[in-house]
């Protein structure tokens, strides 16, 4: 046996007891290393205190009163799925479902009306932007415009200047 | 059809599909083992019924979502593990609300009902008085992934993988958290493991 056996019984014997088999390797290991005996004795004792640890106190009735309690909780979520049956029958009946229909057409109704509401302002829209257009100035108005632009940005100083800058080709 | 090899796992797909009885055997099987896990994270034991219970409520409300991927076993602990780390988080943010208001969901009653004739296991004679407190209280000083590591190891019920799965960690970690609070308790028992004073009781 070596170290990695004596230490894989000893992680038995955390365990459970170990086997006679067991018990003999481990004699022998002890006999031919005396330095490990006062561990063992040590992991043997404690061994037995854990084995011999006393059980928490338990109530006779525990059983009962968690049985009791999967009760409650079942009986909770039957009255739960018995609402949720009953509003899904009543949804089914005739007159729910017809006024559900209703519903639904007059949703529908209701925004085929706005979307046609929507399109009717978008021509009209448009058309004003047309109209807008037909109104502009003539475009003789406009024969000298380069001319002023360039006016605005030399920005001459007397009528001469001025009178160059109209006279540029 | 297909069969489950744990016979916990095949009881547990009965209860998925409703089985009352199949829950209530498991209830009886796991309730000790449980309770012994969740005293000694609350150390109270009214308190430590109360979310005892919760637990397998829990496993009932969870029933319809298990999957026999793991043990139950280790469904189970894991379930009580996040339930008492949630209550000890819960103390330190709310120090003064009870259990039953952590766990009133919509319920008509309170789970804790105030005739209970409690009929508490017999005390291991082996083990009383100030021993027993020692080793109590080494327990409860110890970390809660060493304490539950350690708690989880007594006895043949899990494997080294299982507590890993339960407490979200490897094996080889696992091991080490386990080496590890075994040292601390024998330091702090060592006057009883040197006497064998626990033999006397």
């Amino acid at each position: 046996m070596n170290e990695s056996e004596y230490q894989a019984l000893m992680e038995a014997s955390w365990r459970r007891p170990l086997t006679d088999e067991e018990q003999a390797r481990l004699d022998a290991w002890l006999r031919a290393h005396p330095a490990a005996q006062n561990e063992w004795e040590a992991e043997a004792a404690l061994n037995r205190l854990l084995e011999q640890l006393p059980e928490a106190p338990l109530a006779s009735n525990f059983t009962a009163r968690v049985l009791q309690a999967v009760e409650r909780k079942s009986a909770t979520l039957e009255r739960r799925e018995s609402v949720l049956d009953h509003v899904k029958r009543w949804f089914w009946r005739p007159a729910p479902r017809f006024a559900w229909a209703l519903v639904v057409a007059g949703l529908l109704g209701f925004g085929y009306h706005q979307h046609q509401t929507n399109v009717t302002n978008q021509v009209a829209k448009g058309l004003s932007v047309m109209a807008n257009v037909a109104t502009l100035s003539d475009p003789v108005v406009l024969q000298d415009f380069e001319a002023i632009q360039r006016l605005a940005k030399s920005a001459p100083g007397d009528d001469d200047e001025l009178y160059a800058v109209l006279n540029q080709p | 059809m297909s069969t489950v090899a744990d016979p916990d796992a095949a009881l547990m797909l009965r209860v998925k599909q409703g089985d009352r009885d199949a829950f209530e055997v498991l209830v009886e099987k796991y309730k000790q083992p449980v309770m012994n896990l969740v005293y000694r994270t609350l150390p109270d034991a009214a308190e430590a019924e109360d979310l005892a219970q919760h637990v397998f409520l829990q496993v009932f409300k969870s029933a319809h979502r298990y999957e026999v991927a793991a043990k139950f076993t280790t469904w189970l602990f894991t379930i009580a593990r996040n339930l008492c780390l949630n209550e000890i988080r819960r103390r330190s943010r709310h120090p003064a609300e009870s259990l039953d208001e952590t766990f009133a969901d919509n319920d008509d009653q309170p789970i804790r009902q105030p005739e209970d004739l409690r009929t508490f296991s017999p005390p291991d004679s082996l083990l009383h008085g100030e021993l027993e407190e020692k080793i109590e209280e080494a327990l409860a000083e110890l970390p809660e992934k060493q304490r539950t590591a350690i708690l989880m190891c007594r006895g043949d019920e899990f494997s080294y993988e299982d507590i890993a799965e339960v407490l979200e960690c490897s094996v080889s970690a696992t091991k080490s958290l386990i080496h590890r609070g075994r040292e601390t308790l024998k330091q702090k028992l060592k006057p009883y493991l040197k006497t064998g004073a626990w033999k006397e009781k």
